[in-house]
């Protein structure tokens, strides 16, 4: 348990407000779109209409004439300069402007450089490209065919094959499978969706002739391994780059990766001596920037028939588009998607993955997710249901039957996780007596004697987040660790930095509660930055739920470390022995005199005014936390959908999400990352797709196609929560910013499969639209 | 983005010289609004260009027209027209098939498949709104037909045509279109 401290110190579980929203209420957030930087001019990207096409010339020569226009750059300048092309995360490399040919309809093929955005908007439109046109291959199952046209000509293996990646044991699985009674299976795709965050994507590069600086301001979840990037891929010292985070508006992995705008601005700076901003429009956003899934899954499922499941088999296609630039920092191709048995005991699995290019844009970021873990859990919990059907039996008991039970914990998965912490069965019991289940049964069992359609559907989906141990995780070969330095001012304020970046998470207020949990320093009094690579000690940034397992942890390990030597100067102070001092937040007292005591903030003014003999001055201390394992968060979230035979519309009628991700320090901002990923979810499982048609003419590239969902759309939403800590981490917290996205899909498309179920659909894909679900209606004679 | 338009709509005028215009691509051509042929290559090849607006969108293809084929006695043709537009923003095809059929009333029926393609910055905007401007522009080309007709055949292209080579304006295209979409609603 964690103590509770004081709402004047407001550490732990206090729902204090978030801090950084004073400003952003006000409309005083300072994003990068708001930086104005004297004799700054701007960049526009000009972009291929055409998703596979050979380039024939580029001719920039009318747009150099128009006034006001500073430079051109195509991929053959930048070849000069070896830049035309740059590595991905996942070892494959991507062109930064085109040469050769065009992979991808919305590629970069030149950069125009101008004096305001106007002109060098009205510059991309001089620039005349001439394209021969090649076959287009956005299928990925045909991007396997023999004879598919070949997409990448740089690579020196000559199919559109990227990996084949796969773990567990196949031979005992086939075993199990040939023997066991009852087979299950469903064959899921999860669309290609975007996160479309609020602030798109975009930087101002600004280089000095005159110190030789590079200081970049851009949209950055990772401002530390982006500098580290430029550095190699630049080769600019390292010294002599700043990465500036500042507010960001909505990450969700899509400022994850590099993309060449921030390149070819830093070029640009570089080559004119002047400020360069790029800030790229909605549809391009949309278009060109990291898109996340795009899975075609199969889940098969062994069990007995009594419904004990024996063993699972996955088998996968990942289109990752034209290049493989999943921004994923593990070791493994197909990131956490191992993760897929889920919250059940399979005492055998197997899966296995392949990558292949289309061509599509590149990506394959972890949008409100840890690298496929939403893939993997979306499957798991729809095979389930398959499973349930098949054998007749209520899902909910299915599940029961077959959760890892609390006593295995901690839990050696049979594909090789080690899950820290976890009791399921709670947290399934809590949500289905909040949303009535029973009744609901009852009540469709009603319904459907009336012909009406209603459904109920569960998902008891397992996490694993908090990115990541060094056995299964790095960037560049950096571990991913992270950090936080603290230090405390002689009037018992505090400063902490962290490796981390917000970009929406409340980190201002969260961190500086885990300050005053451990030191009694009024979160009030604790100023939290992150974002600025010259003053942030080195982190690996934020995204995969991993800021407070691991700068979180950090933050809890310097705190205690700044306590350690506070006792010191407390010691001296009362002139007592360290071991005769007790501690509560903000204060030590000597053991059975509460009344000698010292606060943090007497000891603070100490540190640097009267300091023990034989101690250094000051009051501060940093942490690099390299996590001992991930953390496992997990939950049940239950939907109740009703559906208008008329329309094929679905209502959400109700639903309740339990989470459980370990100690809580702020339950208002927990409550509120459930509430907006669980928005997110429906969206994706309801309004969402990047799609293409068979020309690769994308057809999800503006919010007239993708959707996003508004308050007219969205459902209220029933949160509750069980509570078990992670064993290894310093307090005990899990990260939860994801689990909301990666749990709800399941659970909507759950429920309307159950609502139709009786009439033989056991599997819709997402997005489920209207027009979708009235299609069936038809097709099964009760459309009305 | 492929899709497919079949039109049928009928004139006050006998087959033959309905034949006459449509077999006749130069003519034709200044029926459809925004296009023009610039050049013959060969007996059955042209040079040719067509400007399409739609919102904010310019998109100039310049192309080719091809007589696939010509069946006088049936009265039918087959059309290939393929362009890029010039600043690389995309290309488009259209394989245009017209068939001709007199009517007791001495009018003729005109009835029409085309097949197009189109690839790049219009066709993000889906098939909604390429089938609205395709419908838009065909009943332009239906009206410059029927005009067309009234004059002697042999008369030289120009002015009187009512819409030579000018792009569709793209409010009135905008309105239609968003028109066009609540009436596939109902």
């Amino acid at each position: 348990m964690i103590h509770k401290t004081s709402p004047e110190i407001g550490g732990m579980g206090h729902s204090i407000k978030r801090k950084e929203d004073l400003r952003f209420i006000q409309g005083k957030g300072n994003y990068v779109d708001d930086v104005h930087l004297p004799g700054m001019v701007y960049g526009q990207m000009v972009r291929s209409p055409y998703a596979h096409a050979r380039l024939k010339s580029i001719n920039t020569e009318k747009a150099k004439k128009l006034p006001g226009v500073l430079a051109v750059i195509t991929g053959e300048d930048l070849a000069k300069a070896n830049l035309a092309w740059m590595p991905t995360l996942s070892h494959d490399k991507q062109m930064v402007l085109a040469t050769g040919k065009v992979l991808f309809q919305s590629q970069e093929v030149a950069f125009v450089v101008a004096e305001d955005r106007y002109t060098a908007a009205d510059a991309a439109e001089l620039v005349e490209v001439e394209y021969e046109e090649l076959p287009v291959l956005v299928d990925p199952h045909k991007a396997l065919e023999p004879g598919a046209p070949l997409l990448r000509e740089d690579r020196e293996q000559k199919d559109n094959h990227i990996f084949h990646w796969e773990v567990g044991d196949r031979q005992a699985t086939e075993q199990v499978f040939q023997n066991a009674p009852v087979k299950a299976s469903v064959k899921a795709f999860f669309p290609r969706c975007h996160p479309a965050p609020l602030e798109t994507c975009g930087c101002v590069a600004d280089f000095s002739r005159a110190t030789g600086r590079l200081t970049v301001y851009m949209t950055s979840q990772a401002p530390h391994a982006h500098r580290t990037v430029f550095a190699l891929v630049g080769g600019i010292p390292e010294n002599n780059i700043r990465v500036i985070s500042p507010d960001i508006g909505g990450g969700f992995g899509n400022k994850v990766p590099v993309y060449p705008g921030y390149v070819c601005s830093i070029v640009a700076s570089l080559t004119l001596g002047v400020p360069v901003k790029w800030i790229e429009t909605r549809s391009e956003n949309l278009q060109s920037t990291g898109f996340a899934r795009d899975y075609h899954m199969t889940a098969e499922i062994a069990a007995d028939r009594d419904g004990k499941m024996q063993a699972l088999r996955v088998k996968t296609l990942a289109d990752h588009g034209a290049f493989n630039a999943a921004a994923q920092p593990t070791k493994f191709p197909a990131g956490l998607f191992s993760i897929c048995t889920g919250s059940y005991d399979y005492p055998t699995a197997f899966c296995e993955v392949d990558g292949v290019y289309t061509n599509k844009a590149p990506g394959g970021i972890a949008y409100r997710c840890s690298f496929r873990v939403t893939e993997a859990a979306y499957l798991i919990e729809r095979a389930v249901d398959v499973l349930a059907l098949d054998l007749k039996m209520d899902p909910a008991e299915l599940r029961r039957k077959n959760f890892i039970p609390p006593e295995k914990f901690p839990y050696k998965s049979s594909l090789g996780w080690t899950y820290d912490s976890g009791n399921y069965e709670p947290a399934m019991n809590i949500a289905l007596e909040k949303i009535g289940y029973k009744d609901l049964r009852k009540e469709q069992e009603e319904k459907r004697k009336k012909g009406e359609l209603m459904g109920i559907g569960i998902s008891s989906f397992t996490e694993i987040v908090g990115a990541g141990p060094a056995h299964s995780f790095d960037i560049l070969g950096i571990k991913m660790f992270d950090s936080c330095e603290i230090r405390i001012h002689p009037t018992g304020k505090a400063m902490a930095r962290m490796g981390t970046k917000s970009q929406g998470q409340g980190h201002e207020t969260t961190y500086a509660q885990i300050v005053a949990q451990e030191l009694g320093i009024p979160a009030a009094d604790v100023t939290i930055e992150e974002g600025d690579t010259d003053t942030a000690p080195y982190g690996l940034g934020t995204y995969a739920s991993r800021s407070t397992p691991t700068s979180g942890a950090a933050t809890a390990v310097a705190a205690r470390k700044i306590r350690d030597k506070a006792k010191k100067i407390a010691a001296y102070l009362l002139e007592c022995n360290e071991n005769d001092l007790e501690w509560e937040p903000g204060k030590f007292y000597v053991k059975g005199s509460p009344s000698k005591s010292k606060t943090i903030q007497d000891i603070a003014f100490a540190a640097y005014t009267n300091i023990p003999p034989g101690l250094e001055a000051g009051l501060e201390a940093v942490d690099y936390y390299d996590p001992p394992n991930l953390t496992f968060p997990f939950g049940t979230y239950v939907c109740v959908v009703d559906i208008d035979k008329g329309t094929g519309e679905v209502k959400v009628r109700r639903f309740v999400a339990v989470d459980d991700c370990g100690n809580i320090i702020n339950p208002m901002i927990v409550e509120g990352q459930i509430h907006g990923g669980l928005t997110e979810g429906l969206a994706i499982a309801f309004m969402q797709q990047i799609d293409y048609d068979e020309s690769g003419n994308i057809q999800g590239g503006s919010f007239q196609d993708y959707l996003l969902p508004t308050a007219v759309e969205t459902p209220h939403w029933e949160t509750d929560k069980t509570c078990t800590p992670s064993p290894h981490h310093p307090f005990g917290a899990k990260g939860v910013g994801e689990s909301p996205n990666v749990g709800s899909p399941a659970a909507f498309v759950n429920a309307v499969v159950d609502a139709l179920s009786h009439l033989g659909v056991k599997h819709i894909d997402m997005p489920i639209a209207p027009w979708k679900v009235w299609n069936i209606l038809k097709e099964k004679g009760v459309a009305a | 983005m492929a899709l497919k338009i079949e039109k049928t709509f009928t004139v006050q005028e006998p087959v033959e010289k309905v034949w006459a215009l449509l077999s006749d691509p130069r003519k034709v051509a200044t029926c459809v609004p925004g296009a023009q042929i610039t050049d013959q290559v060969d007996e059955k090849t042209y040079k040719g260009a067509i400007k399409v607006k739609v919102g904010p969108s310019v998109t100039d293809y310049t192309g080719e027209v091809r007589i696939l084929r010509l069946d006088p006695q049936n009265h039918e043709i087959e059309i290939l027209g393929k362009g890029q537009d010039v600043r690389g923003r995309g290309s488009a095809s259209m394989k245009m098939t017209g068939k001709l059929r007199a009517l007791p009333d001495g009018g003729t029926e005109v009835a029409s498949v085309s097949e197009i393609n189109v690839v790049g910055i219009l066709a993000q905007m889906g098939s909604r709104v390429i089938t609205e401007v395709s419908n838009i522009m065909f009943g332009e080309f239906v009206k410059n037909f029927q005009a067309r007709l009234q004059r002697p055949l042999d008369a030289p292209e120009g002015q009187a045509t009512v819409a030579e080579a000018q792009p569709i304006s793209a409010t009135s295209l905008a309105w239609e279109a968003t028109k066009g979409l609540f009436h596939r609603k109902s």
